[in-house]
């Protein structure tokens, strides 16, 4: 794989993505959101911090998912769709290089919309409160994590059904992931079949609630170096888990 | 000329220089009618929900303006990890519900929202308070305790659940061995302020409990920093002593004659003692005649 090469198309693939106009509208959506909690704070009996950090960490979360169901699953649609991928992979360009330069270039732009997001919410908490809890950075950290991981998700979906459908499966993916503990409660009170049945999903699908940083900031309670450390092992083993299958279907397409 | 021949618009009036009704014109006009006539209707709707009385048989007029939160378990379910954000909802929710005034009597929802809102958020300290306050006066004071129990469980540190569940106990249970019982435990807490202690041994001689409320009083005294507490302390101190000694000269003279004091008077006028104290705290003494119980004269 050439290195060049690849650097050259999540490029592309971020000035791609930057010229939609959707990721605009949701990333002011999200801006307009983080600043709406200071409105939503202040009838909130004196927890303006609590409410501002609850209501825009989950917005971040939200819009950053959004831009990776709805742009995520096009990236390769649309290539494919106008054919520009012969294009590509005509030159010397391999599958995998193709398939993972899209992957970065996504990873890219939802970094910088999160950063943007994250400044937001910064402004707005230090405004109000003069002052910011380490544990924020954590969670925002975490919550770009968990949006690179779905994005994971979305391009192999993506990769063999059409953007619509893949956005609902990387939906479904996403609730599922969120919801693990429920998962875990539930195999742990069901017949010994439905228990290896659910115990099985909780392990294969993405447990996401691992990521889930959020609830500890109002208490400013920041994650351990194991915790840090055992989220960026579960988030590298998960994600090149799915690109390695993303990029065995892709290989396998035809066009 | 032309422009009679052209029947792309009409004039409302027909009058000589009145504007030309275009199909623009006519659409924003439309628009804003029709806007104008929702916003009317959502006026007047949202006043017919509020303030009208029920019509309907069988359906309770208060479900259409109560909150009607989730059970808790469900809540988390479908919180899908945001715990904090819905319990920030409902807390939002809670205040609108309180603020918001009901025509209807009774605030059904409240006990039921406080619950959501600390078991989605186990360790939000101000529901708890706000709740242990608002609770009991509005006609729960089994959830507030409930809740301060709750609160005990998730904020094993925080002086101030076992502080308020002790109000609760005091104000609207008159439970003061309770009450006293959560004083003590607050008095643990770090943090606390000095006066908690006191009020347990208050809540001891209010319950009748008087050695347990004098051992508390000469605890608080010998080991408070708090000069105030200190002075309040000592002069329970010497008004449970007096208490004792009255106590004390009430079975004397039953010994001698068989019967009751009428007053503590009696009993410098018997010879039993030479002078009825006077309490630093400002009460006088009274004496039951039934059975010889020496109390605060009522003032």
């Amino acid at each position: 794989m050439k290195y060049k090469v690849l650097w050259a198309i999540t490029l592309n693939t971020f000035r791609e993505t930057l010229r939609d106009k959707l990721l605009y509208s949701l990333v002011g959506f999200a801006v307009l959101v983080i600043a709406a909690s200071l409105l939503a704070g202040s009838v909130s009996l004196g927890q303006d911090a609590r409410v501002i950090q609850d209501f825009s960490l989950t917005a971040m979360l939200v819009f950053l998912l959004i831009i990776t169901y709805f742009i995520g699953t096009q990236l390769v649609f649309k290539e494919v769709e106008r054919k520009t991928i012969y294009l590509v992979l005509s030159k010397p360009v391999s599958r995998e290089t193709f398939y993972l330069g899209k992957f970065f270039g996504l990873c890219l732009t939802i970094l910088v919309a999160g950063l943007i997001m994250a400044a937001m919410f910064l402004i707005v908490l230090y405004a109000k409160t003069h002052s910011v809890p380490v544990a924020a950075y954590f969670a925002v950290g975490a919550i770009i994590l968990e949006a690179w991981l779905l994005t994971a998700v979305s391009l192999l979906f993506s990769s063999f059904t059409s953007p619509l459908s893949s956005a609902i499966y990387t939906f479904g993916v996403t609730l599922i992931g969120h919801g693990s503990a429920t998962v875990w409660l539930l195999s742990q009170k069901a017949s010994p079949v439905m228990r290896g049945i659910l115990e099985g999903v909780y392990y294969l699908f993405p447990n996401l609630e691992k990521f889930n940083l959020r609830n500890d900031v109002v208490f400013n309670l920041s994650p351990d170096g194991t915790q840090v450390g055992l989220i960026l092992l579960y988030f590298v083993g998960y994600t090149a888990f799915l690109l390695i299958l993303g990029v065995a279907v892709f290989r396998k397409d035809e066009f | 000329m032309s422009s009679k021949k052209t029947p792309s618009f009409f004039t409302l009036s027909g009058a000589e220089g009145s504007q030309p009704m275009t199909y623009q014109r006519f659409t924003l006009l439309a628009v804003f009618v029709f806007l104008g006539l929702s916003f009317v209707a959502q006026i007047n709707y949202d006043s017919w929900r509020r303030y009208t009385p029920p019509k309907l048989i069988g359906i309770d007029y208060n479900v259409y303006i109560e909150p009607q939160p989730l059970s808790p378990s469900l809540a988390k379910a479908v919180s899908f990890g945001s715990t904090e954000f819905l319990a920030d909802y409902y807390w939002l929710t809670l205040i609108q519900y309180y603020g918001g005034g009901t025509p209807n009597g009774k605030y059904r929802k409240l006990a039921e929202l406080f619950n959501v809102v600390t078991d989605l958020s186990p360790r939000f300290v101000q529901a708890y308070q706000t709740g242990l306050i608002i609770l009991p006066g509005e006609g729960f004071p089994d959830e507030a305790i409930a809740l301060g129990e709750k609160g005990k469980k998730s904020l094993p540190d925080s002086w101030e659940m076992p502080y308020y569940t002790g109000l609760v106990y005091h104000i609207y249970k008159k439970d003061f061995v309770s009450a006293a019982k959560e004083f003590q435990i607050a008095a643990t807490k770090k943090d606390a302020p000095p006066i908690t202690q006191y009020f347990a041994g208050i809540y001891y001689k209010e319950a009748d409990q008087r050695q347990l409320a004098y051992q508390i009083f000469k605890t608080v005294h010998e080991t408070t920093k708090d000069d105030f507490v200190r002075e309040r302390s000592g002069k329970q101190l010497l008004h449970l002593e007096m208490t004792f000694f009255l106590e004390d000269a009430v079975a004397k003279y039953r010994q001698q004659f068989g019967r009751y004091p009428a007053s503590p008077q009696d009993l410098v006028t018997k010879k039993i003692i030479k002078e009825v104290p006077v309490s630093p705290l400002g009460v006088g003494f009274a004496i039951d005649t039934q059975t010889g119980a020496v109390s605060e004269a009522k003032r």
